[in-house]
């Protein structure tokens, strides 16, 4: 058995190696597949390059892990309830185009067209994020321009490393600009129970429902924590069952992929915050416990606002990154007509931090 | 299975580099015999009065000298070697021996041996001698940080710490001391431990300096796999190309390592395989701003922002970040997993006046 893993393994080198070899002495083909065939290469094999200076030896983990940490994470965090939830029909499709917009046809257009190197596997990250926050019944096109725009942004921008913002949350801003009310109807009810194979691949009935930001908006009423800590209830696709989100995040900042400090001062301050305005001004702003369950606090929180490129690179910058997002999130929530305020937050954010970070770095080393 | 876990446990200031990359040396020590001309024994001693000697019996390289092999059992034989180097060459100093806070037993030996010393009238210098544990984590033995965290003194990278009076002594060299200037007996032998995955065999050779390279590993090194031989650590050390170089007084180890320079498939799988290689185990990216780098620094730099200097092609603003505090440990780049080269960078804009 091993030996014939081994005698596969040892074929498929040798012709990996024959490819490569035909793709470097043909320019025209590494033009067009070169950075294709690197993509693909360095998904199943190491690299070639070995340490030239000081430190000869290195760790492991390298930017591959790293994204498939996030991926992941993601994966077990809203990918697998909402298949529970909205049915294996409503979310794969969703997927699928996702992906082959955003990195198989936009990013590999572009790496040719503008001569990278090789496909960058943060596009996956983003496409990923895609659907999470777009209503279960938004058209399936809808999350096609959504992950071009964003992967074209990120692009436009100099790749990653160089993104201001959170290019997912980009695509979705544009999103909400050019489609408004697409976005913000189509809340599905998920099923909830036993799940059926019925339910699996197709969901329940397609019962639309206010979400409960919006309900708590117009009536006032409050959804119970039970339901919104586990899904139960009206929302964007992957925001829903937060306890999954919320294990996963942790695991994320535990592999110390996402950064403890964001998450905490993000929800820390969303309840300090809704705590002292909701007992000033009363129901204008709702109570603490339902703000941080509702919307897409948890999912932007962990998530989104933890991507590295795109807060400070100073850590205690990172805190007065997330406090800034909280009191943002809570004042858009409460004192204006747009029910949910994590998206302007965090890109609000995104863009402060710049200035943060060089006002730290000011201070800190006293220049 | 157990390496990769060990690996997860990164150190937050600091990386325990014996728990990852764990280095078993042989118990015999070997004599290399060497008939061509060698370098005798002589210890600079130091203008200044000596107030503190350290003597560091606790590495924090998997690579470096076992302690066991300087001691060899006999650790009050030491001691009292140490003691006679201390009361004839620099009295009134006071004497530190630092040892790695797992080992008890070393730990208890010295302990008896400063309270019997207190006693016994020939050593009765009990209160100039001072123990201390550290944890063996890499680089917690760099002058700059044992001086703080044994004496609480600070001194720049690249000082010697000998302006302020402290004298960092290599315990070969106590022993060396003892027999070439006190006893005035020959000493002209070293040891050098030598590991790696280049080689079958991890070794502790006994060489005298003036020894070149290629005659201490020709009978270990593997001749089935490429590989590069490098000197005093594989963090900071520096690579040997010819291996005609002489070794000398002040060679502390010899590492030689697997040249991984071929792709190798599944490397997920192959972990353990490819760890203690040269490999760069992944692909040079941009800055992700992980913040790997200031977590792991043992003195809270923040090494991207250098990255970044460099990058914008703002060499010379890197010495606002307080680069001068950098020991040149090379664990940033190490743990940088966009694998960039931050210590070369950091190398280059210090070399900037
Ligand atoms: S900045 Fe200097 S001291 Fe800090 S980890 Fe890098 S090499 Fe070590
Ligand atoms: S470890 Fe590397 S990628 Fe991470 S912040 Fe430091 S320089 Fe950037």
């Amino acid at each position: 058995m091993k030996n014939t893993i081994k005698d596969i393994e040892t074929i498929l080198n040798e012709n990996l190696n024959r490819i490569e070899a035909f793709i470097h002495s043909h320019p025209k083909v590494n033009f067009l597949f070169g950075a294709l065939f690197e993509a693909a290469d360095g998904l199943i094999r190491s690299t070639r390059d070995t340490a030239k200076n000081p430190p000869f030896i290195r760790n492991s983990m390298d930017v591959k892990q790293y994204m498939g940490g996030i991926l992941v994470a993601l994966f077990f965090g809203w990918v697998v309830p909402a298949i529970y939830f909205y049915g294996f029909l409503c979310v794969i499709p969703k997927l699928i185009v996702s992906f082959v917009v955003g990195v198989f046809v936009v990013d590999v257009i572009w790496v040719i067209l503008a001569g990278e190197e090789r496909i960058n596997e943060g596009g996956f990250v983003t496409c990923l994020f895609i659907p999470a926050f777009l209503p279960p019944q938004a058209p399936l096109w809808l999350i096609g321009v959504g992950a071009a725009i964003s992967i074209l942004f990120r692009n436009i921008l100099g790749g990653v490393g160089h993104n201001l913002v959170n290019p997912a949350l980009f695509g979705r801003l544009m999103l909400t600009i050019c489609f408004p009310t697409m976005v913000v109807s189509g809340w599905q009810e998920p099923s909830t129970g036993i799940p059926t194979i019925q339910s699996l691949m197709h969901g329940v009935d397609a019962v639309t429902h206010a979400t409960p930001l919006i309900a708590f908006k117009e009536t006032g009423e409050t959804a119970s924590f039970l339901s919104l800590m586990f899904g139960a209830n009206t929302g964007s696709l992957g925001e829903t069952c937060r306890v999954a989100l919320i294990i996963t995040g942790i695991w994320l900042c535990v592999k110390r992929i996402a950064n403890w400090r964001i998450p905490i001062a993000y929800l820390g301050s969303v309840f300090i915050f809704s705590a002292i305005l909701s007992a000033i001004a009363g129901k204008t702003v709702a109570p603490p416990i339902f703000q941080l369950l509702s919307g897409g606090l948890i999912f932007g929180a962990f998530f989104m606002a933890t991507d590295p490129i795109t807060t400070t690179y100073s850590q205690s910058g990172k805190w007065i990154f997330g406090i800034g997002c909280g009191l943002i999130t809570v004042i858009i929530r409460g004192y204006t007509p747009i029910p949910e305020g994590v998206m302007y937050a965090i890109l609000l954010m995104n863009l402060l931090s710049i200035p943060i970070q060089s006002i730290i770095l000011k201070i800190k080393y006293r220049m | 299975m157990t390496k990769i876990k060990r690996m997860k446990k990164a150190y937050k200031k600091g990386f325990n580099l014996i728990e990852a990359y764990p280095v078993e040396f042989s118990e015999t020590v070997i004599l290399v015999k060497y008939d061509g001309p060698v370098d005798n024994f002589s210890f600079s001693f130091p203008d200044k009065k000596v107030e503190h000697i350290i003597v560091n019996l606790c590495p924090t390289e998997p690579w470096a000298l076992p302690n066991r092999a300087v001691l060899r059992n006999r650790t009050h034989d030491f001691l009292n070697k140490l003691e006679t180097v201390r009361s004839k060459y620099f009295p009134d100093s006071h004497c530190h021996v630092v040892v790695n806070h797992h080992e008890a037993t070393l730990f208890n030996e010295l302990n008896q041996y400063k309270a019997g010393a207190n006693r016994i009238p020939p050593f009765a210098k009990g209160e100039y001698l001072h123990l201390h544990t550290i944890k063996p984590v890499y680089p917690y033995d760099a002058p700059v940080l044992i001086v703080k965290n044994i004496l609480g003194l600070d001194i720049a990278f690249g000082q010697n710490a000998a302006e302020q009076g402290i004298l960092l002594l290599d315990p070969q060299n106590v022993t060396g001391i003892f027999e070439y200037y006190i006893k005035e007996n020959e000493f002209n032998t070293r040891l050098i431990p030598i590991s790696g995955t280049g080689l079958k065999d991890n070794k502790i050779l006994k060489v005298k300096p003036g020894t070149p390279l290629k005659r201490m590993l020709e009978l270990y090194v593997r001749t089935d796999i490429k590989y590069r031989v490098f000197l005093d650590g594989l963090l900071n050390g520096a690579e040997v190309k010819d291996l005609t170089q002489k070794i000398d007084w002040s060679t502390r180890n010899i590492v030689v390592v697997e040249e991984r320079d071929y792709k190798s498939l599944f490397p997920y799988t192959k972990v353990n395989e490819l760890l203690f290689t040269t490999s760069l185990m992944g692909e040079l990216r941009r800055c992700v701003y992980c913040n790997h780098c200031d977590d792991i620094c043992p003195v809270n730099l923040e090494p991207a922002l250098y990255w970044h200097c460099y990058d914008r092609g703002e060499k010379h603003k890197a010495r606002t970040y307080a680069l001068e505090k950098c020991i040149e440990c090379g664990l940033c780049s190490f743990i940088c997993p966009s694998k960039l080269e931050l210590f070369q960078v950091i190398k280059e804009c210090k070399s900037l006046k």
